[in-house]
């Protein structure tokens, strides 16, 4: 007895759905993945934090990044009495700023700073 | 309290020149120390329109880096007499720096936000400056929203042209963030002689379209246009009613009072 002729030619054609979608699924995260990287090689080195790029950001970050730029460097816990939330909430966005390269960040002892590179 | 103050507009000719130039003369006429900077450098007015003569450092050469804010400061205290201190930095007019300053590209303009902001450090509080007032270039330009940023109070100045009301609401709304709390709308130019019995209606009307305060309402006034922008009118005119109507406005941006 075929295989087809067990499970039904219905229950197959669903399995072949399947796996066509999940296929596809993994070419898109191929591709999301593939830009991950390329956006992230190419930000680092140009990012910079001109008042564009700041209109450009989500309320949040622009919140913090601002106030940065205004402070030229300070710490997480710096930031947060000035923007009133909490610090980890500060860290986590000035970490992020961090990553998309437009901050630096500097550890002196337990302290970490962040600032924008001038060079 | 020492202040940084922008003014700003969406169109060209709204009066930002004009506002800019008088509200900081306002402020000298108290005794106050102020300096001013024209910071619109695809088409800078401050020179011609205070007559200075020679400068050897520009406001530009602040912003590259090439000298410290103290050089190209330029004291005109002497336009105002028995009065507080005017200081003037000038966007420099050549055709040559015109385009240089229109070829910047980001990482420079990150810089310049840099050394504007700096300016609160070495102006507000290590040199005891009491205003700094940016006159800057209209709409959306890098060098009007690094002033923006930079300051605690933005002057939006505007007229009854419905363009200008329409791209005023615009701008104001886009960039709300960064405008609220801190913004008052001057309107130049009205052609209503009943405007003082008008002034509460006015201002609910402000409210409504523009969603940020007025500050102050400017009749169209001949002499305005006769002093072809040389008049500093707290000094030159002090009966004038715009030397009125900038003492009203100095005041209310000097307390944060806004309605």
């Amino acid at each position: 007895m075929s295989k087809e002729e067990v499970l039904g030619k219905k229950p197959l054609a669903v399995l072949e759905k399947i796996k066509e979608n999940l296929d596809r699924l993994n070419e898109k995260i191929d591709i999301i993945i593939e830009i991950q990287k390329s956006s992230k090689e190419t930000m680092i080195p140009d990012a910079s934090l001109d008042v564009m790029t700041l209109l450009n950001m989500p309320d949040h970050l622009r919140k913090t990044a601002i106030t940065i730029c205004r402070n030229g460097r300070a710490t997480a816990e710096e930031i947060a009495d000035q923007t009133n939330r909490a610090r980890a909430v500060e860290s986590a966005y000035l970490n992020q700023l961090v990553t998309m390269g437009y901050l630096k960040k500097q550890r002196k002892g337990r302290k970490a700073y962040f600032y924008v590179d001038k060079e | 309290m020492n202040k940084i103050v922008a003014v700003h507009s969406y169109k060209g000719g709204t009066g930002k020149t004009s506002t800019s130039v008088n509200l900081a003369a306002t402020f000298v006429k108290q005794g106050k120390k102020v300096a001013l900077f024209d910071l619109d450098f695809r088409a800078p007015s401050l020179f011609a329109i205070l007559e200075c003569e020679k400068t050897e450092m520009w406001f530009n050469d602040y912003l590259n880096c090439t000298c410290e804010i103290d050089k190209c400061l330029i004291d005109l205290s002497v336009r105002i007499p028995n009065a507080g201190k005017f200081y003037v930095g000038f966007a420099n007019p050549s055709a040559e720096a015109m385009q240089d300053m229109a070829t910047k590209n980001r990482k420079w303009e990150e810089r310049a936000l840099q050394r504007l902001l700096s300016l609160r450090n070495t102006l507000l509080k290590e040199q005891k400056f009491d205003y700094i007032i940016f006159d800057t270039s209209p709409g959306l330009q890098y060098s009007s929203m690094n002033a923006i940023i930079t300051s605690d109070f933005v002057v939006m100045t505007t007229t009854g042209d419905c363009s200008d009301v329409n791209g005023t609401k615009r701008m104001i709304s886009a960039y709300y963030d960064i405008f609220k709390n801190k913004t008052g709308l001057v309107i130049n130019k009205i052609i209503d002689d009943s405007l003082k019995s008008k002034s509460a209606e006015l201002s609910k009307k402000v409210k409504e379209t523009y969603k940020v305060p007025l500050l102050s309402a400017v009749p169209c006034f001949c002499e305005i246009l006769k002093a072809e922008g040389k008049y500093i009118f707290p000094q030159d005119k002090p009966d004038h009613p715009f030397t009125k109507i900038l003492a009203e406005m100095a005041a209310k941006i000097e307390k944060n009072e806004l309605e």
